[in-house]
């Protein structure tokens, strides 16, 4: 392989970070506050893509300028499911067994009224965008990967900024931290989880409006996303939006530059490989290892 | 206490019926997958059965000597959402409960090869007209049939047009071929029908680089890397839809060109046209049957297919899924009987003299599959398509190399 080749796979890889970190932050949010596995992401994926998608087609709407309507629409979705649904899962430290049933039963809900509404046609984007490159030298970028990329930087940066420069943030923080204390300092408790359960879908519905700007779609759509979100928080550490950055970051870099010594069909052996892996080396992961290292400092 | 015990025997009795079988009409099962991953395809290959059905039906049935009449046809479906674990259990479901006659089912070989184990099982005919690896029908199994070539066939013509490019001089020879296959049976046989061909005719091309990917891939970057690498000048891929329309994409979107490029049996299918507009164009797919081959009785398939199911038949999914339903209400009339052995044994030597697939003759061969030509299609700009090979079917010249614009 020469400079050129390792170069544009390099970049292949980062812009593929961008995507798998837009897609588990949403996820990771809820997980921090609520303690919940939230395996109806993957719905959340799928309803992100068609709203974008019926905003383009029935009104023309740029892609991205639906991503960026998606975030209150699902944002009052998440909010009005949370109300509706998951507050009244009891309270736990750790994922129950009621709130995965809930929110898988809520997947398979979502997937079939995708069906109802849609078909079970493949349905993608396709804009002049969809197929533009441009070159620095023989590096070639993928106009559309640059700007999911770009927007999943934008988010990861927007929510970073939010969690510690504002009141509410603190309190999600707080909660992430331990709920018990944040109560007793005056957070809301139930009113915060609602609106961080409101941010982490808001998220899923925006990163699904990213993803169907590469791929086409289907009401199974985002399946296959949920398992590269599970690698890439267990990877992050659970409750770490930097580490999701991180551990998105590895994930890609691990499945491109593997295929160039292990055969493309093996790719998702490497990203089970690594969920196991992050489980027993790094059970808290690239997070846990930092605070762990500045500790010890 | 006693009545609790008559409800139950009641109930039992009751769910005995359910599934009991009615003299008075013939129960198929369909198991196609309606739901998930080969959703679409799945649609049309059971809007093909439920048409065939239907023209049985309003014929008044099919003739079943022993009974001395007519029966209908009842379709028993199941969707199997594109599960394997769940398309064998439901092939199992409609073969016991069910006590269907026969099964047809298992569209994509994935799918085929998880119900093929039960129809021998229960002796009961099952007939896929999805699943094309040749690999299902070599266990030795006896009550299995399918309706599609062998996916080494689809390979293997793939090899003899690009052969009748270079031949024509459309194509220089000894041309480097780079293979991207799904890791199914179904592309390890594509990948072995172009091997073999090449093989077989030395001078033409030579496979420079094959490798397997994963179904429902979400980067395919590396891999083409690795084709690019490879310095191909023709690249041959086997994919599913959602894999073919996203390794286009990001085909296109790292800026590679070879002169020619298939999908294997994907190509005209319209979603993929929606997805990928004119990035399709010149894409050529070897498939088991067109809408364009020039035989009346595809034209009236055509036009029934459309009254019925309200839109055209996309690429070749209904066609395969009709003359199998067609071929199976022949072997019953023919075995006079609804015994499931004695209409398995006339499976064996159906000839459906109109069938719409290329030959236009289906008969099972040996192994159950049958071995019929494929056609080479090609999209050509303006969601428009043409066969272009074998020459005599052909409504339109190939188009090679592939313009770069």
């Amino acid at each position: 392989m020469n400079i050129v080749d390792f170069l544009n796979l390099l970049v292949a890889a980062v812009l593929l970070a961008g995507v798998y970190a837009a897609m588990s932050v949403g996820m990771t949010i809820i997980y921090g506050v609520l303690k919940i596995v939230n395996l109806a992401h993957a719905g959340f994926l799928m309803l992100g893509a068609y709203f974008v998608y019926e905003l383009y087609t029935r009104f023309n709407v740029d892609p991205l300028l639906g991503v960026i309507f998606a975030f209150p629409v699902f944002f009052l979705i998440g909010a009005g499911i949370y109300w509706l649904l998951v507050r009244r899962i009891p309270r736990s430290d750790q994922p129950t067994l009621p709130s995965l049933l809930l929110l898988f039963g809520l997947w398979l809900v979502l997937q079939n009224l995708g069906y109802l509404i849609w078909g079970n046609g493949d349905h993608a984007i396709l804009t002049p965008r969809t197929f533009s490159t441009f070159q620095i030298g023989p590096i070639i970028f993928p106009t559309v990967r640059l700007v999911v990329f770009g927007a999943a930087v934008a988010s990861l940066a927007g929510l970073e900024f939010a969690l510690h420069r504002t009141w509410f943030g603190r309190a999600i923080r707080a909660l992430m931290q331990n709920s018990d204390a944040g109560r007793i300092a005056g957070v809301n408790v139930d009113r915060t989880a609602q609106i961080a359960f409101g941010i982490g879908i808001a998220f899923a519905g925006a990163a699904g409006g990213l993803l169907a700007m590469m791929y086409s779609f289907t009401p199974d759509f985002g399946g296959s996303f949920l398992l590269r979100a599970f690698v890439i928080i267990v990877l992050g550490g659970l409750e770490s939006f930097a580490g999701v950055a991180v551990g998105a970051l590895i994930l890609a870099l691990v499945e491109t530059f593997s295929i160039l010594v292990i055969p493309s069909g093996y790719q998702p052996a490497i990203s089970f490989s690594l969920l196991v892996l992050a489980l027993v080396i790094l059970p808290d992961g690239v997070a846990g290892l930092w605070k762990k290292r500045q500790r010890l400092a | 206490m006693n009545f609790l015990l008559v409800a139950i025997c009641a109930f039992t009795i009751a769910g005995c019926g359910k599934g009991g079988k009615s003299a008075n009409e013939i129960r198929v099962g369909v198991v196609m997958p309606i739901t998930g991953r080969e959703a679409k395809p799945g649609q049309y290959q059971r809007e093909g059965i439920e048409l065939a059905i239907k023209q049985i039906n309003d014929s008044g049935g099919i003739m079943v000597k022993e009974k001395g009449k007519k029966l209908p046809v009842k379709e028993v479906f199941y969707d199997d959402a594109s599960d394997q674990a769940k398309s064998a259990g439901l092939v199992e479901r409609a073969m016991t409960t069910d006590e269907v006659t026969a099964v047809i089912g298992g569209y994509s070989t994935a799918l085929g090869e998880a119900e093929s184990v039960m129809p021998d099982r229960y002796q009961t005919p099952w007939i896929t007209p999805g699943a094309a690896a040749a690999h299902i029908f070599s266990r030795g199994y006896t009550y299995t049939f399918g309706t599609l070539s062998s996916t080494d066939l689809l390979g293997y013509t793939t090899g003899e047009f690009l052969g009748s490019l270079m031949d024509a001089g459309k194509l220089k020879k000894d041309l480097a071929v780079a293979l991207a296959l799904e890791n199914t049976d179904h592309g390890v046989e594509y990948g072995e029908g172009i091997q073999r061909w090449s093989q077989e005719h030395p001078g033409y091309f030579r496979v420079v680089f094959s490798e397997k990917f994963d179904l429902g891939g979400t980067d395919f970057s590396g891999l083409l890397q690795k084709v690019k690498g490879s310095k191909a000048d023709i690249f041959l891929a086997d994919a599913h839809l959602q894999d073919y329309i996203t390794m286009e994409r990001q085909y296109i979107q790292s800026g590679m060109y070879h002169q020619m490029i298939s999908y294997g049996a994907r190509g005209p299918d319209q979603d993929a046209r929606k997805a990928l507009g004119d990035a399709t164009n010149y894409i050529f797919a070897g498939l088991w049957w067109s809408k364009k081959l020039p035989y009346p009785q595809v034209k009236k398939f055509d036009a029934d297919y459309q009254a019925f199911a309200g839109h055209e038949p996309d690429s070749y999914y209904p066609a395969p899924a009709y003359d199998a339903m067609r071929a199976l209400a022949m072997a019953i009339e023919q075995a006079g009987s609804l015994n499931k052995t004695a209409i398995r044994d006339a499976l064996k030597n159906v000839e459906l003299k109109d069938s719409l697939m290329p030959g236009q003759v289906l008969r099972f061969g040996k192994t159950g599959q049958v071995e019929l030509p494929f056609v080479i299609v090609q999209n050509k700009p303006d969601d428009k398509s043409d066969i272009v090979y074998p020459r005599d079917a052909a409504t339109g010249e190939a188009v090679a190399p592939k313009p770069r614009k």
